[in-house]
């Protein structure tokens, strides 16, 4: 037995209702290694993760820390043990200074009075150690992203952590502030702590990692080594070849018909840059990519939620000033992100949801007709199959495929020229996702333009008939003609062409 | 520049701007006997607003402070009247009543988790139906005014070295003692982090009940040391003593900084909010103001201030957002391949 070994589970069991989430996992972290777990959504990453954390209770298998069986059962047990994860979200206080925060909770203290002078020593010995940029004084919110990080991963130290899991810790992070936080991860290895990071940018994980685990379906793909790891086998690993032909490519069509929507050098800086494309009548194009590669920004930005700093959009050839109410007005709809927060309003009815974006056409001098609104509802519920087919039940009661299918309607009834839609099928379950996407072809054969953000690539390869790929906040391919597979998505999402291991191996060099 | 610190200049270049003004314009605003009446009259509201700004760092409000101190006002016109305990007996149970005030505020926001605003403002009704309640009556049953003549009670309201009254020193006092509390003991620490962000608080295994508790026991203890001082001054006690005062305290600590939205302020603003209403108040007075005018006087400057929070907010996000976004630019021209 190799005795270099922090951490170790062998054939780790995850049963949820239905689901088989970790199917005979091993997974094992080395002393002072930075060891990426990679998979697609729902390949068991997170239920992984909780696992290790003492979040969920495993259902099988043997967790070992250094060389001795343990049992997680309680966050604090996993964080007594020195396991400890950085946040996405990160859990500072924002008006405390970052000695505080370092050691909120656990002060040093002598009759209530904290021992102030005991905890700065403490601190700024530990951030000279780690070579932090980072004073003891500093107040949180005066800080950069990275530096806040910092004060995290200072949390995770001062309670002797040897295991830091870092889950999407540059989601937020510039790309400067980015290699900031990579130079930490390599004076933490230097020192003996371990590292489990998880990233969507492969980019990063290739650079980083000492190992990587593959985990697909709740299964482990496999395990490799630095020196072996190749990113079109990584992603091939990652993606299965076992795939159903369904999902795994898709012909594509350049549709011939007449420009709905065109956008001209849009620009936001810090989210996106000149952006330029069109959207025809009855056609589905979808904008995929990585987090944080702009995706959602540009849709906000077409809809009027968030302001431009430059571009032109045109809407059927003439010349359109993004603004909610002049969207609506000009035939757009609009489906976000987060429904639950943005789509609809839980508390009230399926009617009175659906009547919000039409009262332009169900009031006279802002009295609603009562019969109008009724009729709307009933007509809405059937339109989108809704079940149960009540109009009158709130929405907030609805399963979440459900209430999508509501915040459908909201625009179905309306005469529409061009839909926006963002991330349509997160959380929704596979039977209600085949109805929302056949909503969309609906919608799509209509006449409708539509324009879909998805991160989902089987939902990408389901749904479009041509394909933009975003990566930090440019477009960098477009896939509009001929097979298309969901390697070669994620490829370009990733910053790889298929010859990608070379030209990444000599930039390393 | 943090927010803190630029309240913390605007409120203070305010207040001697304020000075100045009418120390030009009136001949009878900074003069010795002015400037310690002045003290003497913002005290007890002062006093009453150290335990608001404990409860409003944590994220919260404290609308009864006023009412509670009412209550223990009458608690003692009570006690005094109708029985003859000694006078220790009598504060002694002035200080539990306020203490069991801020223990049921307590208890509805820390235990049972209602808003503060919601909690404190029907514990307004309470504490006022108690003041009630106790009222000393004559024999027609109708409430009256009651004369204290303790020479102990009448010796609190009366002034102390350089002619300064008592009841300053203690404001003062309890303001530094309050400050300490917060900047320097774990229990302080924890207000603001609670105020700041409670998920991040209790995921760090602060209580939310003791957390609330505490400032809500302070603002009780606040309440009852400002009671016997409105005693000793007055030498008398109605039911209507201290009904406006939770308004006019919350006014006080929103001026000298502390955010509604909580983690933010501190004593030393407080301190400066309380000495600049009524500063602004004795003014408008030399300057033959109305009362009602004072009031929409002093009502629209805290509108400013509050507006200013929240442009300054926005502001600061957007500049945050564009430093950031300048970085990712910089990066990106210098060639990231």
């Amino acid at each position: 037995m190799d005795n270099n070994i922090l951490f170790e589970m062998k054939g780790i069991e995850k049963i949820f209702a239905h689901v088989h989430a970790l199917n005979n996992v091993d997974f094992q972290v080395r002393k002072g290694e930075v060891h990426a777990l990679l998979g697609e959504n729902g390949a068991g990453k997170s239920t992984l993760i909780k696992i290790l954390t003492g979040v969920y209770p495993k259902d099988g298998g043997q967790i070992f820390m250094e060389g001795k069986e343990v049992r997680l059962t309680s966050t604090q047990e996993a964080a007594s043990l020195g396991i400890a994860v950085i946040f996405q979200e990160l859990s500072l206080i924002p008006t405390l200074s970052v000695y505080q925060n370092v050691m909120l909770g656990k002060e040093l203290t002598a009759f209530g009075f904290i021992k102030e002078k005991q905890e700065k020593k403490r601190i700024s010995e530990l951030i000279e150690y780690y070579g932090f940029s980072l004073g003891v004084n500093d107040i949180v919110e005066t800080l950069s992203l990275a530096q806040m990080q910092m004060v995290e991963i200072l949390k995770a130290l001062a309670l002797d952590a040897k295991l830091i899991i870092m889950d999407e810790p540059t989601a937020s992070l510039s790309s400067h502030e980015s290699e900031l936080l990579f130079k930490i991860i390599h004076q933490l290895r230097e020192k003996g702590v371990s590292i489990i990071y998880i990233s969507h940018r492969l980019e990063e994980v290739f650079h980083l990692s000492d190992r990587i685990t593959v985990l697909r379906d709740g299964k482990l793909a496999g395990v490799i080594e630095k020196e072996n790891i190749i990113p079109s086998q990584v992603i091939r690993m990652m993606i299965g070849k076992e795939l159903s032909e369904a999902t795994a490519s898709r012909a594509l069509k350049e549709s011939e018909k007449e420009t709905v929507l065109e956008v001209k050098n849009l620009s936001i800086p810090g989210s996106f840059r000149n952006i330029s494309f069109k959207v025809k009548k009855g056609e589905v194009l979808v904008l995929t990519g990585l987090v944080g590669s702009g995706r959602t920004e540009v849709l906000r930005a077409i809809y009027g939620a968030d302001s431009l700093e430059q571009g032109e959009i045109l809407v059927e050839g003439k010349s359109y000033q993004p603004g909610i109410k002049r969207a609506v007005a000009s035939g757009f709809g609009f489906i976000p992100e987060d429904r639950r927060t943005q789509g609809f309003a839980p508390l009230l009815s399926v009617t009175k949801n659906i009547a919000i974006t039409n009262y332009d056409s169900l009031s006279h001098r802002g009295i609603v007709h009562q019969k109008k609104e009724k009729d709307l509802g009933k007509r809405a519920v059937e339109m989108v199959d809704l079940r149960p087919a009540n109009p009158l039940v709130a929405v907030g009661n609805l399963s979440g495929g459900n209430q999508q299918k509501v915040v459908l309607g909201k625009w179905l009834t309306r005469d529409l020229k061009i839909i926006l839609i963002d991330e349509p099928t997160v959380g929704i379950d596979i039977g209600a996702k085949d109805e929302i996407y056949e909503m969309i072809e609906g919608l799509a054969a209509q006449g409708v333009a539509v324009l879909l953000v998805s991160s989902d690539l089987a939902e990408v390869l389901r749904v479009a008939h041509r394909i933009l790929v975003l990566r930090e906040g440019e477009i960098v391919r477009e896939f509009k003609e001929g097979i298309v597979t969901q390697e070669e998505i994620l490829m370009a999402a990733s910053g790889f062409r298929e010859e990608g291991k070379e030209e990444h191996n000599e930039k390393k060099k | 520049m943090r927010q803190e610190t630029l309240r913390r200049l605007i409120s203070l270049a305010l207040l001697l701007l304020l000075v100045i003004i009418f120390t030009v314009t009136t001949d009878s605003f900074f003069t010795g006997a002015n400037i310690i009446t002045l003290l003497r009259e913002c005290s007890v509201i002062g006093i009453l607003a150290i335990g608001v700004t404990m409860t409003i760092i944590t994220g919260g409000n404290d609308l009864s402070c006023g009412h509670l101190m009412g209550t223990v006002c009458m608690v003692f016109a009570h006690l005094y009247h109708y029985t003859a305990l000694p006078l220790m007996a009598i504060i002694l149970a002035c200080l539990v009543t306020a203490l069991l005030g801020g223990a049921i505020n307590g208890i509805c926001v820390g235990l049972l988790q209602i808003p503060d605003f919601v909690a404190t403002l029907s514990t307004q009704f309470i504490f006022t139906g108690l003041t009630y309640i106790l009222a000393v009556r004559n024999e027609f049953g109708q409430i009256g005014a009651i004369q204290i003549n303790n020479k102990t009670m009448i010796a609190l309201g009366e002034a102390g070295p350089g002619g300064i009254y008592l009841v300053t020193f203690v404001f003062l006092g309890l303001a530094i003692l309050a400050q300490i509390f917060l900047k320097k003991t774990k229990q302080g620490t924890y207000i603001y982090a609670m105020g700041a962000s409670r998920k991040s608080a209790e995921y760090s295994g602060i209580s939310f009940i003791r957390t609330k508790m505490t400032a809500f026991l302070f603002s009780g203890f606040c309440a009852f040391v400002a009671a016997m001082f409105t005693l000793g001054r007055y030498r008398s006690n109605e039911v209507a003593t201290g009904q406006t005062f939770a308004l006019q305290a919350i006014s006080a600590t929103v001026i000298g900084g502390a955010a509604f939205t909580g983690g933010r302020g501190d004593m030393v603003g407080t301190v400066i909010g309380v000495v600049f209403m009524q500063v602004l108040r004795n003014g408008m007075r030399k300057y033959g103001f109305t009362t009602q005018t004072q009031a929409v006087v002093s009502g629209l400057i805290i509108v400013l201030m509050l507006i200013f929070d929240a442009y300054y907010n926005e502001f600061m996000g957007k500049k945050n957002k564009k430093a950031a976004a300048t970085l990712r630019e910089k990066k990106v021209v210098n060639g990231n391949g």
